[in-house]
């Protein structure tokens, strides 16, 4: 098999190959991607330097991993996992990416295929005035900047308390929707300034609103699809994708400053600029992480928000309450954080940086309601393919640091994307296939077409193979909101 | 106006890169300062409405540009604006301790239904960074994030 790399890349496992420490200066640990024979031979060249790059880190315990929807990224691959030593161990914004607490979310309703298709359009438009996207918007909410401390420090808890949305919702959120070492003095003015508007904004690039159908044969595990509310029946489901918008990746470029400075006094030497880090206790690392929590908390805020506002377009649309129309919380991933968990080795640091977290079954952490099951994991796909929901397992626990993939990967450049595709044809052409999408830029929606994407059920099928994540349902897309 | 603007494929996959030659400093600015405009929406789309005055210094050409794309991105979600242009002078510090860059940027709000939009940047990175004095000119590669 021909790879896009020098180095040694051994199987250890069917979907797992390992390079040894051997094979670049300064690696501490080896690096372990997680992929079938196809997704590995497809990954960029960017992906082995990464992970090989991350595993050379101060403190990084067991392995550097790699996802199966890796790629290139900023310092870390998208797709990378790599936990360090809370004492001896450091903290990198290149391991958690500029858009922090970039994540999935999932609300089911009681609506069938039938309910909706009549009234798809006037639904899809509703969502669109409702939710802003694009360069430059702004949401509905106007805060004061103690206001937005206020969102720092409570994430989903201060919208809850703000009416936009249901007390049940923080159970179904990671981390209940608020990470509680957020620390607003360690956010630049600037970056409050950034993100004070954009509170109910979904942004653009990769991020998306999106109606989905959920068939009987989309059922992969009826138990855990059951336990989340999934019934199949042509059930719709509503998916969002999205982070902490400016606000976040101003906190991000903000310490990744202070950290090169910052390396230079702690003697650390990076392999890549963007993979600027500083020890976890030194006051460089707690002010980051601290920030990072606040924009994180941000993140989940900017979710809550949007889903305050799609109950109010589909309570508009179909004239009914959103109680009524059952719009539960199914859950919130984070899949750009750094967050303390316990593991064998001790309390760990674990960056994901497009990954997910994959709680196994009977984790404290999980509400009552999937304990049994295990956390649910919301994969999303391009806007052309579809979806999958998940749940994680203890072998991800024991094997990938609680963690998983996000998403299907790119495999084409934007620029690639828009020569082959032009935006109006596509449009056209998935409304034809009976799937309605909204977009503020035509250039970005042809970015965002799904021949720019790795093949999501072959992404799914590795992780569900290799134990880390079992399928619960494939979801498939009536409406996209795309910025 | 004496500069080239590309914007390759294979820097950044998820995201955005364009690369900037000029014959001058100054123009490497102007240059690289268009691309940025560009990535976000079609200037000709954009009025002149909205004006902010720019005075930036910094010991060298890569940070100077570096700090000024930045400000671009902060300027852009700090007031809801897109660009249509930019006019700046580059010089030095009468010590030439420094490189300086004074002029105005102008734009106006954000309006999706009169203007054409593009990708909403959020970050420049250091990712393969780089500006240079090259054979034929100053050469500058910026990778953003979107």
């Amino acid at each position: 098999m021909r790879l896009n790399t020098d180095m040694a890349v051994n199987r250890i496992a069917d979907e797992v190959w390992e390079i040894p420490p051997s094979e670049k200066s300064g690696m501490v640990v080896p690096a372990r991607i997680y992929a079938s024979e196809t997704l590995l031979g497809a990954m960029d060249r960017g992906v082995f330097e990464q992970v090989t790059n991350v595993a050379c880190l101060p403190g990084i315990q067991r392995y550097a991993l790699c996802m199966p929807d890796g790629h290139w990224g900023y310092g870390f691959p998208i797709g990378g996992v790599a936990a360090f030593d809370r004492n001896e161990g450091v903290i990198s914004p290149g391991g958690v990416g500029y858009d922090v607490n970039c994540g999935m979310r999932l609300i089911r309703t009681d609506l069938s295929l039938a309910d909706v298709q009549p009234l798809l359009d006037r639904l899809m438009t509703e969502l669109f005035r409702r939710v802003p996207a694009g360069v430059g918007s702004q949401g509905f909410v106007r805060l004061k900047r103690t206001e937005f401390a206020d969102v720092m420090r409570h994430g989903a808890r201060w919208c809850i308390e703000r009416g936009y949305g249901w007390q049940r919702d923080l159970d179904c959120i990671e981390e209940k929707g608020c990470l509680d070492q957020a620390d607003p003095s360690n956010v630049s003015d600037q970056a409050v300034t950034r993100g004070i508007n954009q509170l109910g904004t979904l942004g653009s690039g990769n991020h998306y609103l999106e109606v989905q159908v959920v068939t009987d044969d989309g059922l992969f595990d009826r138990e855990a699809a059951a336990a989340m509310g999934i019934e199949g029946r042509e059930q719709i489901v509503v998916m969002v994708h999205c982070g902490s918008r400016g606000f976040g990746h101003q906190v991000a470029s903000d310490y990744l400053k202070v950290f090169e400075k910052a390396m230079r006094r702690y003697g650390i030497h990076v392999h890549d600029q963007q993979l600027a880090c500083a020890p976890f206790r030194s006051p460089e690392g707690q002010d980051y992480f601290g920030a990072m929590n606040c924009a994180a908390n941000a993140a989940f805020a900017n979710r809550q928000v949007i889903t305050h506002q799609i109950r109010e377009a589909f309570g508009s649309v179909f004239d009914r309450l959103p109680e009524e129309l059952g719009m539960e919380l199914v859950y919130d991933v984070a899949h750009n954080i750094a967050k303390v968990e316990r593991y064998p080795e001790g309390e760990l640091v674990v960056h994901r940086k497009g990954a997910t977290r994959a709680f196994g079954p009977g984790r404290a952490e999980l509400p009552e309601r999937y304990r049994k099951i295990g956390q649910p994991v919301i994969c999303g796909g391009s806007m052309e393919t579809g979806s999958y929901l998940l749940v994680g397992t203890e072998r991800a626990v024991r094997d990938t640091f609680a963690s998983t993939m996000h998403g299907s990967g790119r495999t084409m450049s934007r620029g690639q994307a828009k020569r082959s595709v032009r935006g109006e044809a596509l449009q056209r052409e998935m409304k034809q296939r009976g799937i309605i999408v909204k977009a503020v830029s035509m250039s970005g929606l042809a970015e965002e077409a799904g021949l720019a994407y790795k093949d999501i059920s072959e992404v799914v099928r590795t992780v569900d193979q290799a134990g880390i994540t079992k399928k619960v349902a494939e979801l498939k897309p009536i409406g996209n909101i795309k910025g | 106006m004496s500069y080239h603007i590309t914007f390759p494929d294979d820097i950044a996959l998820a995201d955005m890169a364009f690369e900037a030659i000029a014959n001058s400093p100054d123009e490497l600015i102007r240059a690289a300062t268009s691309a940025m405009i560009q990535s976000l929406a079609d200037p000709t789309t954009i009025g002149r409405t909205w004006a902010h005055a720019v005075d930036r210094s910094a010991n060298d050409l890569a940070s100077l540009l570096f700090d000024w794309l930045e400000e671009l991105v902060y300027l852009k979600d700090a007031h809801g604006v897109v660009f249509h242009d930019a006019t700046l002078t580059l010089d030095r510090a009468p010590d030439d301790s420094a490189y300086r860059l004074h002029g105005w940027v102008h734009g106006e709000p954000v309006d999706p239904a009169r203007q054409e939009l593009r990708s909403d940047v959020k970050g420049v990175t250091k990712h393969l960074y780089e500006v240079k004095q090259a054979e034929g000119g100053w050469k500058a590669r910026v990778v953003l994030d979107v």
